[in-house]
């Protein structure tokens, strides 16, 4: 009788302690979950990044959230949604909504190019190329679009990349005519989504970035690098693109210049799993860990990693600050 | 007028099988059977209601058999009325005017005459969730008689009236049937209703036609054991016939006749038995003694159920009698009747 | 009058349901203020986003009650193998989660697939259009019309129809005099079902088209972008206008009780 009764409460103790396991902390390991928004063009090379981390971490858990990078910064400023980091498409987005209040740090870490994308079954798919590629996309039946200029910089980088080749190619009034041809219907809140479009059949054409196209593997129209926003060196060419986007409150506006895309990554100010948060950009930002599944990935990363000043750079948490060069 | 040759339908739920009838015009038919035998079935086939599988119908010397239920001007009427709740009782009664030329005052004549003949004239404007089931079954007869059918079709119309009301509706059935040309083919279990409208009828069993005649025959000289025992032959035995007797279990019974050498059975009706106290001497051949085992009210009547040898016979008696002759269960008493009410088959 | 307990619980589940409904709606209904409302309902985009889910969901309903009404005949009066499967498929949809089945009419209206390509040479678009928007909510919206109508029928005892044709009457005479006047309470019951649940649906139509953009899409978009604030009153606008829809429908089906 004694007996059976001491068995009942090992068992209860057992029962007890596997419940309360997941409960448990362990000091000193990073544990836990870290948020990250990041934007749409970063979904593919972010998720090859999180299982790698993971592996290394096994006791963290990294959720990740896309979205046009716009979208993604009023998340935090505005919904004060919860988040660790921001990875956003144009690093200037993240000065413009986010700086100073919602984060001080704002690394440089990639770049990329826009591309005109297509599949087999586009119209005059056998035709496009990179001296007819405005034609094709002004001709009557051609559907053909972009992503949402007010949440995602893909949307209104591609608008830059026709005001630009009407200046390059010295056709007036070309913007108009072509965005003539292109209905709101066209438009999505995330680039991405286009790739479903073209693949599904249902557009012809889509303005992405060259690390997307590659990623799926799509068709692509290379451009003059005086247009692809994809060259710093014509960083004054680009300049005389500019769009109108939509700002904090409705009725009120930004405007963009054009630049060439550089991707920028924040930590967040007051992020709720700040040690682990670290501990991933640390990864991220590693020539061997992060950068180079960037580099396989088609989109070539900045090595090492910039931020503006001197300033910013003493900001950064110890482990990051040799990760990363001064550079303007 | 109504001809049914061959006639076959296999359907998942139901099947009839070699089904052959001939009703001649103006004739009031009912059709017999217990539950499931396929009545309903019979009727909505020869309706149109229902696909054939084979066979021919033919309504006088026309063939409907492939011909739509609207095409072939026979009514029908159900058990539980049809009444179209959200049409007035005038309303009902005319739809079919809607799809026959009629001309106009004949149709008028014809209305007020049905109006009268089943007493409904106060009724014209009420709708039928206020009608009465007696009031309700009139309804849909004049509706079925409003576009003069040449066939009448009744599926038990007065089974789910009240008694005193099947009285009503049952008198009015017979008023109709005399005053026009119509064949009437109804489906009934009840034997009263048989006796009282019908001439000629059929026993259907499990999708077969058992026997055809007139009721009399029929109720008299049953031609199979199951139609026997439908008709409410309670003394149905299995016999030995020997020349002009049977033997039953030990008891011999004299027949009067000599019958058929195939012949398996025989059978009394319960009323032709004889039962007394004391032996009297009579022309009735049969006669024996036996012991009276159950008494059971049938509420009108008594069945007796006398033990003779290994043999129960059933016979009616009235109250009166019962109470005149002192019978209990348990008393011995004499059982008597005639060779000639003995049928064989 | 002393009630059982039975009768107490049940109030109380009542009580519990009702609360459950009411309270969030109550609560979201009276968030913005007037003034916010009036800015709302003035702005363009916001009554043509209303006026599209409206009049896209009345399209749906009226495809579905020309489509659905002589399949629902055919399940309520006749018994044929595989008719059990029939009705499930119909009530796939509303199994289906609802990405997948803008996804799925997506894939299929491309031009990869034969159907897609079929439209695309007759001139007909599905992604980003009023097209597209109706095909998504027809999609939605069927199993609710021909399983109220089928339910309607079938509650029409068939000897009624047989006894309309013994006198005289043809299939469709049949239906139209009698099958449908005793039927269309439960039809336009089924069209209301189908409506709400056209207006309301969001997950599928934004995959398929986010512009022309339904309300749902345009409350979900201001939330994205601008918060509660401003997405609430258009919340408020279009809940309300359904509702009093719904409300005016409703009475036509009231049952006058005749003398």
């Amino acid at each position: 009788m004694k007996e059976r009764r001491g068995y009942k409460w090992l068992m209860y103790g057992v029962v007890a302690i596997v419940l309360l396991l997941p409960f448990g902390k362990s000091f000193g390991d990073t544990t836990g979950k870290i948020i990250i928004f990041n934007a749409g063009s970063l979904t593919i090379p972010l998720a090859q990044m999180e299982k790698d981390f993971e592996a290394k971490y096994p006791r963290v858990d990294v959720l990740r959230e896309a979205a046009g990078s716009q979208k993604c910064a009023r998340k935090i400023s505005d919904l004060k949604k919860p988040c660790d980091i921001m990875a956003s498409a144009d690093y200037t987005v993240i000065n413009k909504l986010l700086i100073p209040v919602y984060a001080s740090l704002n690394i440089r870490f990639a770049t990329n190019r826009l591309v005109l994308c297509y599949t087999d079954k586009s119209r005059y798919a056998n035709e496009v190329n990179a001296q007819n590629w405005h034609k094709i996309l002004g001709r009557k039946g051609v559907v053909w679009g972009h992503s949402d200029p007010n949440l995602d910089p893909c949307g209104y980088r591609a608008l830059m990349v026709l005001q630009l080749a009407e200046k390059y190619y010295k056709i007036p009034r070309l913007y108009e005519h072509l965005i003539a041809n292109r209905p709101k219907e066209n438009i999505r809140p995330k680039s991405v989504e286009l790739v479903s479009l073209l693949q599904t059949g249902n557009m012809d054409y889509a303005w992405e970035y060259r690390s997307v196209a590659v990623q799926h593997e799509l068709k692509f129209v290379e451009l003059p690098d005086q247009i692809n926003l994809g060259n710093y060196k014509y960083d004054n060419f680009y300049k005389q693109a500019t769009v109108k986007v939509t700002g904090k409150k409705p009725g009120t506006f930004l405007t963009m210049n054009g630049k060439s895309c550089t991707y920028g990554v924040a930590l967040v100010k007051n992020a709720p799993n700040a040690e682990a948060a670290t501990a991933f950009l640390q990864y991220m930002l590693d020539p061997q860990g992060g950068l180079k599944v960037l580099q396989k990935m088609g989109q070539p990363p900045f090595i090492p990693c910039r931020v503006p000043t001197e300033a910013m750079k003493s900001l950064l948490p110890k482990p990051l600050q040799n990760l990363v060069e001064v550079k303007d | 007028m109504i001809t049914i040759r061959g006639l076959n339908i296999d359907l998942r739920e139901f099947q009839l099988r070699n089904i052959n009838l001939e009703i001649a015009e103006n004739e009031f038919f009912i059709l017999m059977g217990p539950t499931g035998a396929g009545k309903t079935v019979l009727l909505e086939a020869i309706a149109g209601l229902i696909p054939l599988m084979s066979g021919k119908i033919l309504i006088g010397e026309r063939e409907i058999t492939g011909l739509p239920p609207e095409k072939r001007g026979i009514s029908i009427v159900y058990q539980d009325y049809a009444l179209f709740p959200h049409l007035t009782v005038l309303q009902n009664i005319t739809y079919g005017l809607h799809f026959h030329r009629i001309d106009k005052t004949h149709a008028e004549k014809r209305l007020d005459r049905l109006l009268e003949v089943l007493n409904l004239f106060g009724l014209k404007q009420r709708f039928p969730v206020n009608l009465s089931g007696g009031e309700k079954q009139r309804v849909a007869l004049a509706r079925a008689l409003m576009v003069e059918p040449k066939v009448l079709l009744l599926d038990e119309p007065l089974s789910a009236l009240d008694p005193n009301f099947r009285e009503e509706v049952r008198g009015a059935l017979k008023r109709l049937h005399q005053s026009s040309t119509t064949t009437f083919l109804m489906v009934t279990h009840d034997f009263v209703e048989v006796l009282s409208l019908a001439g000629r009828a059929a026993v259907m069993n499990k999708g077969r036609i058992e026997q055809t005649g007139h009721v009399k025959e029929i109720f008299e000289k049953p031609a199979s054991p199951f139609v026997a025992d439908f008709v409410g032959m309670k003394n149905l035995f299995k016999a030995s016939f020997n020349e002009t007797y049977a033997m039953v279990s030990g008891v011999r019974i004299e027949i009067g006749r000599t019958v058929d050498p195939s012949s398996q059975y025989l059978a009394v009706r319960p009323e032709d038995i004889i039962i007394s106290r004391n032996k009297f001497s009579s022309s009735m051949r049969n006669n024996y003694s036996g012991i009276i085992t159950q008494i059971n009210n049938q509420g009108f009547y008594y069945e007796i159920a006398v033990q003779i040898k290994d043999v129960s016979f059933k016979g009616l008696i009235t109250k009166g009698a019962l109470i005149e002759l002192v019978l209990e269960e348990g008393i011995p008493v004499y059982v008597s009747f005639k060779a000639s009410a003995v049928h064989v088959f | 009058m002393k009630h059982e307990p039975f009768f107490w619980i049940s109030v109380s589940c009542g009580i519990v349901i009702m609360a459950f409904i009411l309270l969030p709606l109550i609560q979201m209904m009276s968030a913005p203020s007037v003034g916010m409302l009036k800015e709302t309902i003035q702005d363009k985009d916001v009554v043509r986003s209303i006026w599209l889910s409206i009049y896209t969901a009345g399209l749906a309903a009226l495809i579905s009650f020309v489509l659905g009404t002589p399949l629902a005949y055919l399940l309520a009066r006749s018994a044929f193998r595989g008719k059990r499967l029939v009705e499930s498929i119909i009530d796939l949809p509303i199994a289906i989660p609802h990405p997948v089945v803008g996804i799925a009419i997506l894939s299929v209206a491309g031009k990869n697939y034969w159907i897609g390509q079929i439209l695309s040479e007759l001139g007909i678009r599905i992604m980003g259009s009023v097209t597209g928007i109706v095909t998504v909510l027809t999609f939605v919206g069927l199993p609710f019309y021909l399983n109220a109508t089928k339910t309607g029928f079938e509650g029409i005892s068939p000897r009624l129809e047989k006894v309309s044709r013994s006198l005289g009457a043809s299939l469709f005479s049949t239906f139209f005099r009698i099958t449908f006047p005793l039927a269309w309470r439960s039809m336009l019951i089924g069209l209301i079902m189908c409506c709400a649940r056209a207006i309301s649906e969001f997950g599928a139509v934004v995959i398929v088209a986010y512009h022309p953009m339904i309300a749902p899409v345009m409350i979900y978009e201001r939330f994205e972008a601008y918060g509660l604030k401003y997405s609430q009153p258009v919340a408020v606008w279009l809940v309300s206008i359904s509702l009093i829809l719904f409300f005016l429908l409703r009475i036509l089906t009231l049952h006058k009780v005749k003398e």
